[in-house]
């Protein structure tokens, strides 16, 4: 049984925008990356998940739940740290904390106690009791963590997690978020445009973009799967891909160099002499990692159609061509 | 499954420069526990807000600063029941304290109007305290996602509110109580002579603490911006007053004093008198309303504004 899913999930902001576009998928226990660039829909889906927003069109379930009317069940289960300051400066640490574990229905002395060791779980000591006006980004983050967790909720939806965080401030959190997916065994489920962030952490990872599923898969598959060589040279790129075409190759010209899929059969003689009969000034050839980054390049279309057969869990609809990442309004 | 160690080392995700991969979270390791106890669900969620809101309104929970407002005003609210207390037992001392409490300026049915003032102004002062803070740091996200609906947030907030002015309305009335009781010769007798003012008493009480409270919380629902909220209630409570007036002063009696009507003040003020039965004393009551108009009015004001209220809230972005 699936702790998430969607079904045809679509969200349109006054008919023009389009958030969501028929996004279908499964999502299981375990920490999941949501990643998409700005303006992707990963917000809108997390508020959809929370029953605050509601679907245009399509099914979501959360816990069995279905989002459209079982809104204050799901989220007397499901902790949510939104992407933006939403901290009182005011109040101190244990005075919010507190405050919003009696509003997830905890009793008064289960949400005093809660609150001292949620606070102790995120690393927050002696300044809890201080207001968070004096805090830095980092513990300001870690308050929202700790208000998420404080009803100890089986599904954690963390937006954006280490938004204005330092390096170091980064890999606390994402340290945090680890330890309280594995050891703690809670879902949790990473909403990030940071790439880095999501390999780090997750397990699975759902890749959406324009609103629409690019990919869902453990997260092994994405950076085990072989990618493209770029044969980069200085003048004859056009001819290059001609030839290679002939040759019965899926080719794009990305510039000064051309973009080769290798992930049947290996291309590399074929490359060899093509170069050589054509006399091109070669400057370099690079097996291109497919890191997740690849997901949001300009890359082949052949290549996404080839990465997403083997998962058997896209979205219908016509083939999605990797737009640059555009910047937006994320809804 | 990402091991735990490897993700401990690739944490740093594009940096390759691994320092010391020593444990970074190690310092956290004491105290997660799963919770296991009751969740008390939505009306329990709904009840921590009401008290919640009703303890903010007084700056209780809230630092020193937040108190100052809340304790001047309420002092203020209730200096004249204890001048008139302080009043009675000289008069008692001196023997003239039935006299003196039957003819007292200061009266069950003269207090609201008299104090009316100062609880415009703590709703002013203190209304935004509540809605302003949610809105400007953007804390209705995290209320949001919890365990209630948009619109319990929003009434849950008002009638914490409204219980505060509530609070502010009575005190002073018990207290007055008290003190013509207790300062009488005949215990018995006075609370047999003022038993009969206690249903007027409450049900204006609840009245004014309603319409005034719910005016103020839809204005104050409209703005994260404190000063703006502290203006819009001022303005609220004042110019439909001067409209009033200078329409009455331009020679038009009749439609200046249906005009009143506008104004939450002079609608409690004839709330007041039907309750009491005593003519209302203000120079602008030229002519009769029917006693409905009064009642109406202050009904229309409550509802208006709390169903304008519960509508901001569940359209408001977060």
């Amino acid at each position: 049984m699936a702790l998430i899913s969607l079904r045809n999930l679509t969200k349109r902001y006054g008919g023009a925008i389009t958030a969501l576009d028929g996004l279908t998928v499964d999502i299981d226990p375990g920490i999941v990356g949501l990643v998409g660039s700005n303006g992707a829909g990963k917000s809108t889906l997390l508020k959809i998940l929370l029953g605050l927003v509601e679907p245009t069109s399509g099914d979501a379930t959360v816990l069995d739940l279905d989002v459209r009317t079982r809104g204050t069940d799901i989220r007397q289960f499901v902790g949510y740290m939104p992407e933006h300051d939403c901290l009182p400066p005011d109040a101190s640490a244990t005075d919010i904390v507190s405050h919003l574990a009696l509003i997830s229905g905890l009793p008064r002395t289960a949400a005093r106690e809660r609150t001292a060791e949620v606070l102790r779980h995120v690393g927050l000591y002696e300044e809890r009791y201080r207001a968070i006006g004096g805090y830095s980004t980092g513990m300001k983050q870690r308050v929202k963590l700790a208000q998420a967790l404080v009803h100890d909720p089986r599904l954690l939806l963390l937006d954006e997690p280490t938004n204005g965080l330092d390096p170091a401030g980064r890999d606390e959190m994402l340290e945090l978020v680890r330890r309280t997916g594995t050891e703690f065994g809670m879902a949790v489920i990473v909403a990030s445009h940071l790439l880095g962030e999501i390999e780090a952490v997750c397990t699975y990872l759902v890749a959406i973009e324009g609103g629409r599923l690019l990919r869902s898969a453990p997260l092994g598959d994405f950076i085990e799967q072989t990618g493209t060589l770029a044969v980069e040279v200085d003048e004859g790129s056009t001819a290059l891909a001609e030839r290679l075409t002939a040759d019965g190759l899926a080719v794009v010209v990305d510039g000064r160099a051309v973009l080769v899929a290798i992930s049947d059969g290996r291309p590399y003689d074929l490359v060899r002499d093509a170069v050589a009969e054509l006399g091109l000034p070669l400057v370099r050839i690079e097996q291109r990692r497919h890191r997740l980054e690849d997901l949001f390049r300009d890359v082949p279309p052949t290549e996404i159609a080839a990465a997403r057969a083997p998962t058997g869990e896209v979205a219908p609809g016509p083939p999605v061509s990797a737009a640059p990442t555009a910047p937006g309004d994320d809804r | 499954m990402t091991d735990a160690t490897t993700a401990g080392v690739a944490s740093s995700g594009v940096s390759t420069t691994a320092g010391p991969t020593g444990p970074t979270g190690s310092i956290y390791d004491i105290g997660y526990r799963r919770y296991e106890g009751p969740r008390l669900g939505r009306a329990h969620a709904i009840r921590s807000l009401f008290f919640h809101s009703l303890r903010s309104t007084f700056g209780i929970g809230r630092g020193g600063r937040a108190k100052i407002a809340p304790i001047i005003l309420v002092g203020l609210a209730l200096l004249p029941a204890i001048a008139i207390v302080g009043a009675l037992t000289m008069a008692a001392q001196f023997g003239v304290g039935s006299r003196f409490a039957n003819n007292a300026p200061i009266r069950y049915d003269t207090y609201f109007s008299s104090i009316s003032t100062i609880v415009v102004l703590f709703c002013a002062a203190q209304a935004p305290e509540l809605f302003g803070r949610d809105q400007r740091y953007g804390v209705l996200a995290l209320y949001f996602a919890r365990a209630l609906r948009r619109s319990d947030y929003a009434l849950a907030r008002i009638a914490g509110f409204v219980a505060a002015l509530l609070l502010i309305e009575l005190a002073p009335q018990v207290l007055l109580f008290l003190g013509r009781v207790l300062l009488s010769p005949d215990i018995l007798g006075a609370v047999g002579d003022d038993l009969p003012s206690v249903g007027p008493v409450l049900a204006q009480a609840i009245l004014s603490a309603a319409l005034l409270g719910g005016l103020s919380m839809a204005v104050a629902a409209f703005t994260p911006r404190r000063a703006y909220a502290t203006a819009g209630i001022i303005a609220l409570f004042t110019i439909p007053n001067i409209v009033a007036g200078t329409v009455l002063g331009l020679g038009s009696s009749v439609i200046g004093t249906w005009l009143l009507l506008l104004s939450p003040t002079s609608v409690l003020d004839g709330t007041n008198s039907i309750l009491f039965g005593t003519p209302l004393g203000s120079d602008f009551f030229f002519i009769d309303l029917p006693n409905v108009a009064y009642v109406a009015a202050a009904l229309a004001g409550v509802v208006g504004s709390i169903a304008i209220t519960v509508r901001r809230f569940s359209r408001i972005a977060t």
